[in-house]
């Protein structure tokens, strides 16, 4: 029977230490990460050391709670031999940070009760928990269980009339505006609201204004003649002329390439 | 003695068809400081990078019905860095599932003397604007932040007014033509923006 004991006793103490020793291991490499790298350092990974983090002190609690694991608080550890000589093996064995089992080191590290301050705390939350009595602590147990169902199920199931109302209920700033946006990239795109020559509306873009009257000049000298008339016949009838005008424009254009054509290249 | 062959076809040389990736959203100046904020705790760590640039576009309209455009962009903040010349093809419609507009993008660095050459080929400018932001990087993706302004006077960039109360807010790739993974990366950027910008493929002629 007390084999029995022994032998889970040291099987839990096993499984707890490595789980701690992965805890530490953790917890040294987000603290190298922290000081080494926090310029290069982004918040999702940070997010992650954290989650690994919970995520071990959580397997600890599970280690802690299984039923094979007996009872700590039964058992109990004492000193047998204090000495103020260093001693290799115990720095060894504690990575150099506790190099003396002494008299200063052992109430540090064999106690059992919490620090004072706690203990008064803990003592407050226990009166205070005796004197509301066992149905109004029934009754905060279900609110409390019943705020949190409510949280995971709007979490867990997104629903776009819920986020519609919700974010109109939720905060009265909403911080962009579809209507923005779309002026926005309608600008960018083919310069909706910014003509140059026009005020500022919805005239549609590409129809040849005034700029075609100031290049006419520059135009006429790089063309052959018989295109000169299109030309001033173009610059001169702007806005009447919009449907005969793309039939003036190709034949300019048709006139541009022949002359260009004629390069001292073409042998 | 016989001249060199003249080759008909413009030499291209190596170049790789690029294709950019874009998502498009907008936030309120109330809000653009904590966009800014977040952006600098996801985007990689470096000192954001502020930009004003002057933008002209210029179109060439040819016999048929679609004009051709170029965007060419100087900087306002640096005044002797050579232009920006830069050609974007139609979205590509491919599939409706994915994530980020597509086309292709061709983006050269020219000369001073780029307006001038434009309309000597033949092209007007259409319209101008002013972008005023900053920039992000995350890896491939950039993160545009701008404020868009309208030139009141054609060729005064001193003269400006605020297009609207909102920061247009661009993410961006480039990348070789082929590659789809990107979508993915960029949904996944982009749903760490919200709610703050909504992030998505806005089709431009849509709003035509």
């Amino acid at each position: 029977m007390q084999q029995r004991e022994e032998k889970q006793l040291e099987a839990s103490l096993e499984s707890l230490h490595a789980r701690v020793a992965h805890l530490k291991g953790s917890l040294q490499s987000f603290i190298l990460k922290l000081e080494n790298e926090h310029d290069r350092l982004a918040w999702p990974s940070v997010l992650d050391n954290f989650a690994l983090l919970s995520g071990q002190l959580n397997t600890i609690n599970k280690v802690l709670k299984n039923e094979k694991t007996p009872s700590y608080r039964s058992q109990v550890i004492i000193p047998l031999l204090l000495s103020p000589d260093r001693d290799e093996e115990l720095v060894k064995l504690t990575e150099q940070r506790v190099p003396v089992f002494s008299h200063e080191i052992v109430p540090d590290h064999l106690r059992t009760k919490p620090d004072p301050e706690v203990e008064e705390q803990e003592k407050h939350l226990s009166a205070e928990a005796a004197r509301i009595g066992p149905e109004v602590a029934q009754k905060q147990i279900q609110t409390l269980n019943k705020l949190c169902s409510n949280l995971l199920e709007k979490l867990n199931n997104p629903r776009d009339d819920r986020d519609s109302e919700s974010s109109a209920l939720r905060q009265n700033k909403p911080s962009f505006n579809p209507a923005d946006t779309n002026a926005l990239v309608a600008a960018v795109g083919f310069g909706k609201g910014l003509s140059k020559c026009r005020p500022p509306g919805s005239v549609p873009p590409g129809h040849p204004g005034q700029p075609t009257m100031s290049t006419g000049p520059t135009l006429q000298q790089v063309t052959i003649a018989g295109t000169t008339g299109h030309q001033a016949g173009m610059g001169g009838q702007v806005a009447q002329q919009q449907p005969g005008q793309p039939g003036k424009m190709p034949s300019s254009i048709k006139t541009n390439i022949k002359s260009a054509s004629m390069h001292p290249y073409n042998r | 003695m016989e001249a060199p062959p003249v080759t008909v076809m413009p030499v291209t040389g190596g170049t790789i068809n690029m294709m950019e990736y874009l998502l498009q959203g907008s936030v309120l100046d109330q809000s653009l400081e904590s966009l800014l904020h977040r952006l600098r705790g996801l985007c990689d760590n470096m000192e954001p990078e502020s930009f004003a640039d002057h933008e002209l576009v210029y179109l060439l309209k040819g016999q048929q019905g679609n004009p051709f455009m170029l965007r060419a962009r100087r900087s306002l903040l640096h005044p002797t860095a050579p232009w920006h010349l830069r050609y974007l093809g139609q979205p590509e419609v491919g599939d409706k599932s994915r994530h980020a507009l597509v086309r292709n993008c061709v983006d050269v660095a020219a000369s001073h003397s780029l307006p001038d050459f434009l309309n000597e080929m033949g092209f007007r400018m259409d319209h101008e604007f002013v972008a005023k932001g900053q920039v992000f990087r995350k890896g491939a993706m950039k993160v545009v932040v701008s404020k868009l302004l309208r030139v009141l006077a054609s060729g005064n960039t001193e003269n400006t007014e605020p297009m609207s109360l909102s920061y247009l807010v661009e993410l961006s790739i480039l990348a070789p033509a082929g590659q789809d993974t990107m979508s993915e990366d960029m949904r996944s950027f982009a749903e760490q923006l919200k709610p703050l910008v909504h992030l998505e493929k806005i089709d431009p002629k849509r709003l035509m």
